[in-house]
Parts: C-alpha cells; structure tokens; sequence
C-alpha cells in the first residue's frame, strides 16, 4: 500500500496508528462521547416568521402611495441637509467633549470636602437637571430679552470692562451649543461621580501612601479605573445628545432636522423628509458607537486577564481560520 | 534600640484616635530607632492598623505627637507655633513613608513595572530610563524580574504583594509599614513575601510590620509589641515577650494564635 497521508484504510487493512500533530483535544479519544448536539427546531420557527412579518411592513411601506421614493433619494445627499448633517456633529461632539470636562470638575467638586465646592456643584446639578431641556434652549437663544446687554465690570460699581449686545455675543448656534453643554454637564457629572464612587478606597491610600498628591491621584489612579464604568452610559449620553440637538430647531439653528422642516414647509414632503433625516440620525449613531468599543478596551486593559478581539479581528478569524492539526498516519511501508 | 545615641527615626508619644466616640488608640508611646524591624502583634480591633495608618498620616491623630526623622507627622513648627500641614507638604512627607497593604491595592490600569514607577516620576520627577532602570532593579530584588509587564490581574497574590513592595522601595523610603502583608496570601504564598521582608530587615530597613506570623516576628524582629484594647499591653525583645510574657492578656493571646 503506497503511502498516502490522508488515504482511508480499506476492509481488512491492518489497524493503523494515528500520531497526532498538534493539539491533542484534536485526536477523538474512544472515551470521548460523540453525542448529538441539542436541536434547536423553535428558533428557526420563529427567526422565519419574524421575517415574513418584516418583509411584509417593508413591502407595505415601499408599495405606500403616499410615500414618494423619488423624493427620499432626491433629498438624502442634498446639500443643505448634508450640512445640516454636519453641524448636527459638530454641536454633538463640542458640546459632549465640553460638558464632559465640565463634568468632571463638577463632580470632583461635588466629592471634596470643601463645602462651598460642593454645595455649588450641587446647585449648578440641581438647576439644570431640575428643568426641561428645552426651556433651557429657549432661555439662551432669548437672552436678549433678558439682558440686552451683557457687561463685564465690578458688581453694585459703575465700572465696567467693556459691554456687548448679548445678541451679537451669543448667536442661535452659540446659544444652542450653550445649552446643550451646559444641561449636558449636569447629567454626565453624575456619571463621572458614579465612576468615581465605584474606585475602591483602597485606591487613594495606595496613591497617597507613595506621595502622590490628591490632584496627581485623580488623574493618573482614579480617573482611569473610573472610565471603565463611566463610558457606557456616556455612549448612551451621547447618542441622547445626538437626537437631542434636533430640539435646537426652537431657536432655528441650522442642524439637519430645523432644514429638513425648512425643506417640507415648501415642498410639503414631510414623511419623506423625516425618513431622510431618520436614516441620517441612524448612519451617525451607528458611527458613533464605534470609538465607544474602542475606548472601552482601552480601559478596560488590565481588568481582564485578556481583551476582548476587536471586530477587525474577529473579521480575521472568520476568513482565516487557524489551521487544523493535521494527523500524519505512519502506514507500514 | 535604648543604647543608641541617635534620636529614634520614628517617634510617637501618647498617641490618641477616636473614631465616632469610640478611643481606638488610648496614649501610644513607643521608638523605633534607625534599621530596626519592630512588630506590632494583638488581637483583631486593638488599634495596630490604626496606629500604623497613623504614622503616614491616612489618619489624623486625635491627641499626641508623631515624628519620623526628626519631623512631625502632619504639623510643622514655625515661629514657635504648630501648623497643620497642607496636602501638598502632607504628600511629600508620606513619600519618604512606604507602606504595604494587606488587599495589596495594586494600581490595576498599570503593569508591574509602571505600578513601580508612577510615584517615583510623577512625584519626584525622575526621568523615565532612570526610573524603569531602577523599578526592573526593585522587580528583580522582590523575585520577579520577568514579570515586570504583567497586570495585577495576571498575578498570584504573592506575586502582587511583592510587586507592591517593590513599589513602595521605588520611593526609597526611610521608614516602611507593613499593614498585615501576608493576611490575604495563600499559605503557600505567605513564604515568598516573608522571605522578601527579612531581606529587607537584614539590608538595614527600619519597618514597623502589623503580622500575625508569630514565627517572622521572632526571627526578624528586634522589638515585640503587644498591643490590646488601644493601649500598648508590653514590649521587648521578641524572646521576652513570645516566650516568657508577661501579661495574661499576652499569654492568652499567643496561646490562641499559636
């Protein structure tokens, strides 16, 4: 018999022996059970039924007259929606990379021992937790009838540094961001003093026993180990923020729903406007959370033994699969 | 330790701690001179830890003094009246303090050898090849050179509890406090961390170490002290007070434990 690697033995040939190559767990053992796994049969009754019933709304949808196609495609890379699209992400990353700073000292500031840190942080939470965000927007994009002016000097003083009109100061977008941030800050504060919170106590007396000062030791010791558990809800916050800038309308700044009404007030398209503005708000949530995977691993690098693959990864190990141990069989010549 | 012209390094008179009421430390005196090891042994809530939590000011002493090197713990001296110290002045006095947890306290976003640096360049500003030189040097001496970029969770216990020596001796401290380093180790652990701590005893290092391992105490240690309900029951070489206390409440002490 010639002596081919992977050629079956026939009827009658002698037993051979398998010497394995590789990984052991590989080679069946006769004491291994070789059971049938457990069948499954309702998950593919109700994965098809789901489809039918997800064929039949989009089929609906498609096949609804008062629904003009042509339209969604004639809209959805328009140029004022597309930059609509663009300062609807600008106003959601400035105002989240703001307020989350503001967050922090907020909430340092609501952990100290200094008591007038701490009751001021209070009341900044308490007044822009405690009312809706859109009086807010509305508060800031009319300020002007406020405070028509806006001056700079020494309070109960005639003295004064220079004095602006508030309406040139604060433009509809200044006063949008303004709001946004500012509300923004008091919701993540509590976030980032949850994360805080959850470092053990144990943390600081390491950091301070080597002389760390307290200041060093939030940065470099507390902040850190913080993230792990502040990141998920701030994704949450984010994608909030997102959907939350369309609220910016009220006071007309120029973000990707105040133009799609702009745009259905003329035409009177409005169902296809919003689908268009729908889709846009569902590409970018589905965009933004993909720094959020990624910065989760990176803090979470020493919490597990191993990280999780990235999806990048997990792609590589679908298409190249690591090779099999391959099993050499020693046929007596 | 009494026949030494030198002024003990650590010093602590009639140190007083009340925690909601309740007296933990009842007027602590004791001296720990320069390269000596003494161990603080006593029942569970008789103020050791506090005491030793004490002495790098993690607690704020209710009445008494304590000085390492000459130096009040906390408060400073200037025109003949005493100041309390800021946090910044605090920060620095702790830097020449090491001290060794029982939980280990690892900083668990860093590896070995940046938990060994952090201090030493983020404190004292030491350069960065400087500083891992000398943390692969400490990682070495505590037995785990080939570990320096591991995390705390990829270690065994006693691996963690050397690495956090060797993170307290980055800050070449004058004084060391162990706070019951082998309470949370694995029997078979234990050996391995003591080993490290009697190196340290033999090379000079004046350490103050809360144990429960009688057997560390007799072979290192050059003081024994008994503490009990807040207050300093007896002390003395470790000969005296393990072998022939005493006190009844030191007899019935060692009696348990050993």
């Amino acid at each position: 018999m010639p002596n081919l690697p992977f050629a079956r033995p026939g009827p009658g040939a002698p037993p051979v022996a398998a010497v394995p190559v590789g990984n052991d767990a590989d080679v069946r053992d006769p004491d291994d059970i070789d059971a049938v796994p457990l069948r499954h049969p309702w998950r593919w009754v109700i994965a098809a039924a789901l489809l039918v019933v997800f064929a039949a709304v989009a089929v609906s949808l498609w096949q609804n007259d008062n629904v003009n196609h042509p339209t969604i495609s004639e809209f959805i890379f328009d140029r004022r929606i597309l930059d609509g699209v663009v300062l609807t992400l600008v106003l959601t990353i400035v105002s989240m990379a703001v307020s989350t700073v503001l967050a922090v000292l907020l909430a340092v500031m609501r952990l100290s021992n200094n008591p007038v840190m701490n009751a001021l942080s209070w009341l900044y939470i308490w007044a822009f937790r405690g009312t809706p965000l859109l009086i807010q927007i509305v508060f800031w994009g009319y300020l002007g009838l406020l405070y028509a002016q806006i001056t700079l000097g020494i309070p109960f003083t005639d003295f004064s540094l220079f004095s602006v009109d508030t309406n040139t100061l604060i433009p509809a977008f200044t006063a949008g961001l303004l709001a946004l941030t500012l509300n923004q800050a008091a919701y993540s504060a509590e976030i980032v003093r949850a994360g805080m919170l959850s470092v053990d106590e144990g943390q600081y007396e390491a950091a301070y026993s080597v002389g760390m000062s307290p200041t060093f030791t939030l940065f470099k010791v507390v902040l850190p180990q913080a993230m792990r558990v502040i990141i998920p809800p701030m994704g949450n916050e984010t994608i909030s923020m997102l959907k939350n800038t369309s609220l910016l309308s009220v006071i007309a700044v120029l973000e990707v729903y105040t133009v799609a009404t702009q745009i259905s007030s003329q035409n009177l398209r409005q169902v296809e406007l919003l689908v268009v503005v729908s889709c846009w708000y569902l590409f970018l949530t589905s965009v933004l959370s993909i720094p959020q995977f990624y910065l989760e691993r990176h803090y979470g690098r020493g919490n597990a033994r191993t990280l999780p693959p990235t999806p990048l990864a997990r792609v590589w190990a679908v298409l190249r699969p690591a090779p099999r141990p391959t099993i050499e069989r020693a046929d007596a010549p | 330790m009494t026949d030494t012209l030198l002024p003990p390094l650590l010093s602590a008179r009639k140190v007083r701690k009340s925690f909601g009421g309740v007296e933990v430390l009842k007027g602590i005196s004791l001296e720990v001179a320069a390269g000596q090891v003494m161990c603080l042994l006593g029942p569970s809530g008789s103020g050791k830890s506090t005491f030793l939590r004490c002495i790098n000011h993690l607690e704020r002493i209710d009445g008494g003094r304590i000085s390492v090197d000459g130096e009040l713990i906390g408060y400073a001296a200037r025109h003949g009246r005493i100041f309390e110290m800021n946090r910044r002045e605090v920060a620095r006095q702790r830097g020449g303090i090491g001290m060794v947890f029982q939980r280990f306290n690892l900083f668990p976003h860093m590896t070995a050898l940046e938990n060994i640096t952090a201090a030493p360049i983020g404190v004292r500003g030491l350069l960065k090849p400087a500083a891992l030189a000398r943390g692969r040097e400490l990682l070495d001496r505590v037995g785990l050179a080939d570990l320096a970029q591991s995390y705390p969770a990829q270690l065994s216990g006693g691996q963690q509890q050397r690495v956090a020596i060797a993170r307290a001796l980055a800050m070449d401290p004058k004084l060391l406090l162990f706070d019951e380093p082998t309470s949370a180790l694995d029997p078979e652990l234990v050996g391995d961390v003591l080993d490290v701590m009697r190196g340290l005893a033999a090379d000079g290092m004046t350490m103050v170490v809360v144990t429960h391992e009688i057997g560390f105490a007799r072979g290192a240690a050059d003081e024994v002290v008994f503490m009990d309900g807040g207050v300093v029951v007896e002390s003395g070489p470790p000969a005296s007070v393990l072998d022939q206390p005493q006190n009844p409440r030191t007899k019935a002490f060692l009696d348990s434990v050993m």
